[in-house]
Protein backbone atom coordinates (compact mmCIF):
# COMPACT_ATOMS: atom_id res chain seq x y z
CA UNK A 1 0.00 0.00 0.00
CA UNK A 2 2.42 2.09 0.80
CA UNK A 3 4.85 0.96 -1.89
CA UNK A 4 1.83 1.95 -4.04
CA UNK A 5 1.35 5.72 -2.43
CA UNK A 6 5.14 6.05 -3.46
CA UNK A 7 4.88 5.30 -6.76
CA UNK A 8 1.49 7.61 -7.33
CA UNK A 9 3.61 10.09 -5.57
CA UNK A 10 6.24 9.56 -8.22
CA UNK A 11 3.74 10.23 -11.26
CA UNK A 12 2.77 13.08 -9.81
CA UNK A 13 5.76 14.30 -9.87
CA UNK A 14 6.24 13.06 -13.36
CA UNK A 15 3.49 14.81 -14.47
CA UNK A 16 4.55 17.91 -12.73
CA UNK A 17 7.87 18.11 -14.60
CA UNK A 18 5.78 17.71 -17.89
CA UNK A 19 3.77 20.84 -16.83
CA UNK A 20 6.94 22.75 -17.01
CA UNK A 21 7.23 22.96 -20.63
CA UNK A 22 9.10 26.57 -20.22
CA UNK A 23 12.05 24.87 -18.96
CA UNK A 24 11.67 22.11 -21.41
CA UNK A 25 11.67 24.08 -25.24
CA UNK A 26 14.52 26.62 -26.34
CA UNK A 27 13.27 30.01 -26.39
CA UNK A 28 11.95 31.02 -29.75
CA UNK A 29 12.66 35.18 -30.68
CA UNK A 30 12.50 37.87 -33.41
CA UNK A 31 15.86 39.46 -33.80
CA UNK A 32 16.88 42.91 -36.17
CA UNK A 33 18.64 42.01 -39.30
CA UNK A 34 21.36 43.61 -40.15
CA UNK A 35 19.17 44.47 -43.52
CA UNK A 36 17.13 46.18 -41.55
CA UNK A 37 19.02 47.74 -38.97
CA UNK A 38 20.69 49.60 -42.10
CA UNK A 39 17.60 51.11 -43.36
CA UNK A 40 16.72 52.24 -39.48
CA UNK A 41 20.01 54.33 -39.88
CA UNK A 42 20.00 55.45 -43.62
CA UNK A 43 16.71 56.64 -42.43
CA UNK A 44 17.47 58.32 -39.54
CA UNK A 45 20.28 60.32 -40.90
CA UNK A 46 18.46 61.19 -43.93
CA UNK A 47 15.67 62.45 -41.84
CA UNK A 48 17.73 64.63 -39.49
CA UNK A 49 19.78 65.87 -42.84
CA UNK A 50 16.55 66.69 -44.09
CA UNK A 51 15.80 68.95 -41.84
CA UNK A 52 19.52 70.56 -41.39
CA UNK A 53 21.06 68.18 -38.51
CA UNK A 54 24.55 65.92 -39.29
CA UNK A 55 23.83 63.13 -36.83
CA UNK A 56 25.47 59.72 -36.07
CA UNK A 57 23.42 56.47 -35.85
CA UNK A 58 23.59 53.18 -33.53
CA UNK A 59 21.44 50.40 -33.71
CA UNK A 60 21.51 47.95 -30.79
CA UNK A 61 20.27 44.37 -30.63
CA UNK A 62 18.43 42.50 -28.12
CA UNK A 63 21.20 42.25 -25.85
CA UNK A 64 22.54 45.44 -26.40
CA UNK A 65 24.75 45.00 -29.00
CA UNK A 66 26.04 47.09 -31.33
CA UNK A 67 24.54 45.65 -35.08
CA UNK A 68 25.17 48.93 -36.65
CA UNK A 69 27.25 51.90 -35.84
CA UNK A 70 27.98 54.90 -38.05
CA UNK A 71 29.76 57.90 -37.54
CA UNK A 72 28.79 60.93 -39.44
CA UNK A 73 32.35 63.05 -40.24
CA UNK A 74 30.25 66.02 -40.50
CA UNK A 75 28.82 65.48 -36.57
CA UNK A 76 30.67 66.02 -33.25
CA UNK A 77 32.81 63.23 -32.53
CA UNK A 78 30.90 63.08 -29.41
CA UNK A 79 27.77 62.14 -31.25
CA UNK A 80 29.40 58.66 -32.36
CA UNK A 81 29.43 57.42 -28.36
CA UNK A 82 26.42 59.10 -27.81
CA UNK A 83 24.06 57.65 -29.67
CA UNK A 84 25.31 54.35 -28.62
CA UNK A 85 24.77 55.06 -25.36
CA UNK A 86 21.25 56.45 -25.73
CA UNK A 87 20.41 53.59 -27.50
CA UNK A 88 21.55 51.46 -25.08
CA UNK A 89 20.42 53.11 -22.39
CA UNK A 90 16.65 52.80 -24.61
CA UNK A 91 17.28 48.88 -24.99
CA UNK A 92 18.22 48.52 -21.02
CA UNK A 93 15.20 50.29 -19.93
CA UNK A 94 12.72 49.50 -22.80
CA UNK A 95 11.92 52.68 -23.07
CA UNK A 96 12.67 56.04 -24.65
CA UNK A 97 15.85 57.14 -23.22
CA UNK A 98 14.48 60.82 -22.85
CA UNK A 99 11.76 59.15 -20.28
CA UNK A 100 14.37 57.61 -18.50
CA UNK A 101 15.96 61.48 -18.71
CA UNK A 102 12.96 62.60 -17.18
CA UNK A 103 12.87 59.68 -14.60
CA UNK A 104 16.16 60.75 -13.27
CA UNK A 105 15.80 64.42 -12.94
CA UNK A 106 14.23 64.11 -9.62
CA UNK A 107 17.12 61.47 -8.53
CA UNK A 108 20.10 62.79 -9.44
CA UNK A 109 21.99 59.85 -7.64
CA UNK A 110 19.77 56.89 -9.03
CA UNK A 111 21.63 53.90 -9.18
CA UNK A 112 21.26 53.42 -13.13
CA UNK A 113 23.23 56.65 -13.65
CA UNK A 114 26.40 54.45 -12.43
CA UNK A 115 25.71 52.02 -14.70
CA UNK A 116 27.97 51.54 -17.87
CA UNK A 117 26.66 53.18 -21.35
CA UNK A 118 23.94 54.40 -19.20
CA UNK A 119 23.04 58.42 -20.74
CA UNK A 120 20.08 60.34 -19.44
CA UNK A 121 19.29 62.02 -22.80
CA UNK A 122 16.61 62.28 -24.94
CA UNK A 123 17.00 60.81 -28.76
CA UNK A 124 16.32 56.88 -28.54
CA UNK A 125 13.78 54.57 -28.74
CA UNK A 126 13.25 50.54 -28.53
CA UNK A 127 12.50 48.92 -31.53
CA UNK A 128 9.27 46.71 -29.97
CA UNK A 129 7.56 43.78 -31.65
CA UNK A 130 4.53 42.40 -29.97
CA UNK A 131 6.02 43.68 -26.37
CA UNK A 132 8.74 42.72 -26.61
CA UNK A 133 12.11 44.97 -27.03
CA UNK A 134 14.78 43.49 -29.86
CA UNK A 135 16.84 46.54 -29.95
CA UNK A 136 16.82 50.36 -29.87
CA UNK A 137 18.25 53.26 -31.84
CA UNK A 138 19.83 56.26 -30.79
CA UNK A 139 20.90 59.32 -32.50
CA UNK A 140 23.06 61.85 -31.48
CA UNK A 141 24.10 65.15 -33.22
CA UNK A 142 20.68 67.76 -33.81
CA UNK A 143 20.18 70.89 -31.28
CA UNK A 144 17.90 68.77 -28.89
CA UNK A 145 17.01 65.47 -28.19
CA UNK A 146 13.66 65.53 -29.60
CA UNK A 147 14.89 66.48 -32.39
CA UNK A 148 17.40 63.15 -32.38
CA UNK A 149 14.08 60.98 -30.95
CA UNK A 150 12.07 62.30 -34.68
CA UNK A 151 15.03 61.13 -36.60
CA UNK A 152 15.28 57.39 -34.74
CA UNK A 153 11.30 57.33 -34.88
CA UNK A 154 11.59 57.94 -38.56
CA UNK A 155 14.01 55.15 -38.97
CA UNK A 156 11.79 52.59 -37.43
CA UNK A 157 8.57 53.61 -38.68
CA UNK A 158 10.35 52.88 -42.24
CA UNK A 159 10.54 49.28 -41.38
CA UNK A 160 7.39 49.10 -39.37
CA UNK A 161 5.86 46.98 -41.82
CA UNK A 162 8.48 44.50 -40.92
CA UNK A 163 8.17 44.27 -37.32
CA UNK A 164 6.17 41.59 -36.55
CA UNK B 1 80.04 97.11 -39.20
CA UNK B 2 80.49 94.19 -36.86
CA UNK B 3 76.67 94.96 -36.01
CA UNK B 4 75.87 95.68 -39.44
CA UNK B 5 77.04 92.04 -40.47
CA UNK B 6 75.00 90.48 -37.32
CA UNK B 7 71.89 92.36 -38.56
CA UNK B 8 72.16 91.11 -42.27
CA UNK B 9 73.20 87.75 -40.59
CA UNK B 10 70.02 88.21 -38.37
CA UNK B 11 67.43 89.44 -41.38
CA UNK B 12 68.70 86.38 -43.96
CA UNK B 13 68.40 84.12 -41.13
CA UNK B 14 64.86 85.32 -40.35
CA UNK B 15 63.96 85.69 -44.10
CA UNK B 16 65.56 82.25 -45.03
CA UNK B 17 63.96 80.48 -42.11
CA UNK B 18 60.92 81.92 -42.50
CA UNK B 19 60.66 81.08 -46.10
CA UNK B 20 61.87 77.74 -45.63
CA UNK B 21 59.32 77.20 -42.81
CA UNK B 22 56.57 78.01 -45.23
CA UNK B 23 55.19 74.22 -44.70
CA UNK B 24 54.45 75.10 -40.62
CA UNK B 25 52.68 78.44 -42.35
CA UNK B 26 49.97 76.75 -43.79
CA UNK B 27 47.31 73.86 -42.72
CA UNK B 28 47.26 70.66 -43.79
CA UNK B 29 45.02 69.50 -46.57
CA UNK B 30 44.03 66.04 -47.20
CA UNK B 31 41.37 63.82 -48.10
CA UNK B 32 38.99 61.76 -45.96
CA UNK B 33 35.96 58.82 -45.86
CA UNK B 34 32.36 60.11 -46.30
CA UNK B 35 30.11 58.35 -44.14
CA UNK B 36 28.49 57.24 -47.38
CA UNK B 37 31.65 56.22 -49.19
CA UNK B 38 32.25 53.84 -45.67
CA UNK B 39 29.18 52.76 -45.98
CA UNK B 40 29.03 51.40 -49.51
CA UNK B 41 32.48 50.06 -48.44
CA UNK B 42 31.26 47.85 -46.03
CA UNK B 43 28.14 47.06 -47.29
CA UNK B 44 29.64 45.49 -50.42
CA UNK B 45 32.09 43.67 -48.23
CA UNK B 46 29.23 42.40 -46.19
CA UNK B 47 27.24 41.17 -49.52
CA UNK B 48 30.39 39.55 -51.15
CA UNK B 49 31.04 37.47 -48.24
CA UNK B 50 27.47 36.65 -47.93
CA UNK B 51 27.23 35.35 -51.21
CA UNK B 52 30.44 33.36 -50.91
CA UNK B 53 28.17 31.76 -48.24
CA UNK B 54 30.44 33.06 -45.30
CA UNK B 55 29.18 35.55 -42.02
CA UNK B 56 31.05 38.30 -41.84
CA UNK B 57 31.18 41.67 -39.60
CA UNK B 58 33.09 44.57 -41.29
CA UNK B 59 34.40 47.56 -39.54
CA UNK B 60 35.53 50.72 -41.77
CA UNK B 61 37.63 53.36 -39.77
CA UNK B 62 39.43 56.79 -40.71
CA UNK B 63 42.43 58.36 -41.25
CA UNK B 64 43.02 58.52 -37.31
CA UNK B 65 41.87 54.61 -36.62
CA UNK B 66 38.21 56.37 -35.63
CA UNK B 67 35.20 53.70 -36.58
CA UNK B 68 32.48 55.29 -39.00
CA UNK B 69 30.98 51.92 -39.90
CA UNK B 70 30.66 48.74 -37.78
CA UNK B 71 28.63 46.39 -39.21
CA UNK B 72 27.63 43.30 -37.38
CA UNK B 73 26.54 40.62 -39.85
CA UNK B 74 23.48 38.00 -39.20
CA UNK B 75 24.37 34.85 -37.29
CA UNK B 76 28.31 36.41 -37.09
CA UNK B 77 30.11 35.03 -34.20
CA UNK B 78 30.28 37.39 -31.50
CA UNK B 79 34.07 38.03 -31.53
CA UNK B 80 33.98 38.97 -35.23
CA UNK B 81 32.88 42.51 -34.08
CA UNK B 82 36.09 43.05 -32.29
CA UNK B 83 38.11 41.12 -34.73
CA UNK B 84 37.02 43.11 -37.60
CA UNK B 85 37.24 46.32 -35.64
CA UNK B 86 41.16 45.36 -34.60
CA UNK B 87 42.31 44.15 -38.39
CA UNK B 88 40.96 47.39 -39.61
CA UNK B 89 42.86 49.52 -36.67
CA UNK B 90 46.51 47.02 -37.54
CA UNK B 91 46.39 48.30 -41.59
CA UNK B 92 45.34 51.94 -41.04
CA UNK B 93 48.33 51.74 -38.10
CA UNK B 94 50.69 49.87 -40.50
CA UNK B 95 49.71 51.63 -43.85
CA UNK B 96 49.71 48.02 -45.36
CA UNK B 97 47.27 44.96 -45.22
CA UNK B 98 47.11 43.25 -41.62
CA UNK B 99 47.99 40.02 -43.21
CA UNK B 100 51.59 41.58 -44.14
CA UNK B 101 51.86 42.50 -40.20
CA UNK B 102 50.48 39.16 -39.25
CA UNK B 103 53.60 37.12 -41.44
CA UNK B 104 56.06 40.06 -40.10
CA UNK B 105 54.52 39.23 -36.71
CA UNK B 106 55.32 34.70 -36.93
CA UNK B 107 58.94 36.00 -38.11
CA UNK B 108 59.41 38.14 -35.42
CA UNK B 109 56.96 37.49 -32.82
CA UNK B 110 58.46 40.14 -30.30
CA UNK B 111 57.90 43.08 -32.24
CA UNK B 112 56.98 45.57 -30.39
CA UNK B 113 53.49 47.01 -32.24
CA UNK B 114 51.81 43.36 -31.08
CA UNK B 115 51.94 44.99 -27.54
CA UNK B 116 50.05 48.49 -28.52
CA UNK B 117 46.40 48.73 -28.43
CA UNK B 118 43.83 47.34 -30.89
CA UNK B 119 47.05 45.66 -32.79
CA UNK B 120 46.04 42.19 -34.17
CA UNK B 121 48.43 39.96 -36.74
CA UNK B 122 45.79 38.17 -38.41
CA UNK B 123 44.73 38.92 -42.45
CA UNK B 124 41.05 40.35 -43.54
CA UNK B 125 42.22 43.87 -43.51
CA UNK B 126 43.07 46.40 -46.13
CA UNK B 127 43.98 50.04 -45.94
CA UNK B 128 41.81 52.44 -47.74
CA UNK B 129 44.47 54.76 -50.35
CA UNK B 130 43.87 58.54 -51.93
CA UNK B 131 47.44 57.94 -54.20
CA UNK B 132 49.81 57.18 -51.84
CA UNK B 133 47.72 58.74 -48.39
CA UNK B 134 46.28 55.64 -46.29
CA UNK B 135 42.81 57.38 -45.22
CA UNK B 136 41.13 54.73 -43.26
CA UNK B 137 41.27 50.74 -43.92
CA UNK B 138 38.80 48.22 -43.86
CA UNK B 139 38.64 45.21 -41.49
CA UNK B 140 36.55 41.53 -42.41
CA UNK B 141 35.88 38.90 -39.52
CA UNK B 142 33.91 35.78 -40.08
CA UNK B 143 35.15 33.88 -42.93
CA UNK B 144 36.87 30.49 -42.48
CA UNK B 145 40.64 32.00 -43.26
CA UNK B 146 41.47 35.46 -43.56
CA UNK B 147 42.32 35.29 -46.95
CA UNK B 148 38.74 34.97 -47.77
CA UNK B 149 37.94 38.07 -45.70
CA UNK B 150 40.24 40.03 -47.52
CA UNK B 151 38.93 39.49 -50.55
CA UNK B 152 35.60 40.59 -49.11
CA UNK B 153 37.45 43.88 -48.04
CA UNK B 154 38.92 44.12 -51.38
CA UNK B 155 35.70 44.06 -53.17
CA UNK B 156 34.44 46.86 -50.23
CA UNK B 157 37.19 49.14 -51.62
CA UNK B 158 36.71 48.22 -55.79
CA UNK B 159 33.55 49.40 -55.77
CA UNK B 160 34.11 53.25 -54.87
CA UNK B 161 37.62 53.09 -56.35
CA UNK B 162 36.03 55.75 -58.69
CA UNK B 163 35.73 57.88 -55.48
CA UNK B 164 39.32 57.80 -53.75
CA UNK B 165 41.05 60.32 -55.72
Amino acid sequence: MLKIAYGAAGLAALAALTAGPANAQLLTHKDISLAMAVTMARTAIETCKGQGYNVSVNVLGRNGEVILGLRNELAGPATFENSMKKAYTARTFRQPSGRFAENVKGNPTAGALFLANIVPAQGALPIVVDGDTIGSIGVSGAPGGDKDEACAKAGIDKVAAELK
Amino acid sequence: MLRTAHLATGLALALTCGAATSANAQLATHKDLTLPIALTIAETAVQTCTAQGNKVSVHVVGRDGEVLVAMRGDGTGPHTMENSMRKAYTSRFQRRPSGEFAKQAKDNPTVGALHLANMIPAQGALPIKVGDDVIGAIGVSGSPGGDKDEACAKAGIDKVADQLK
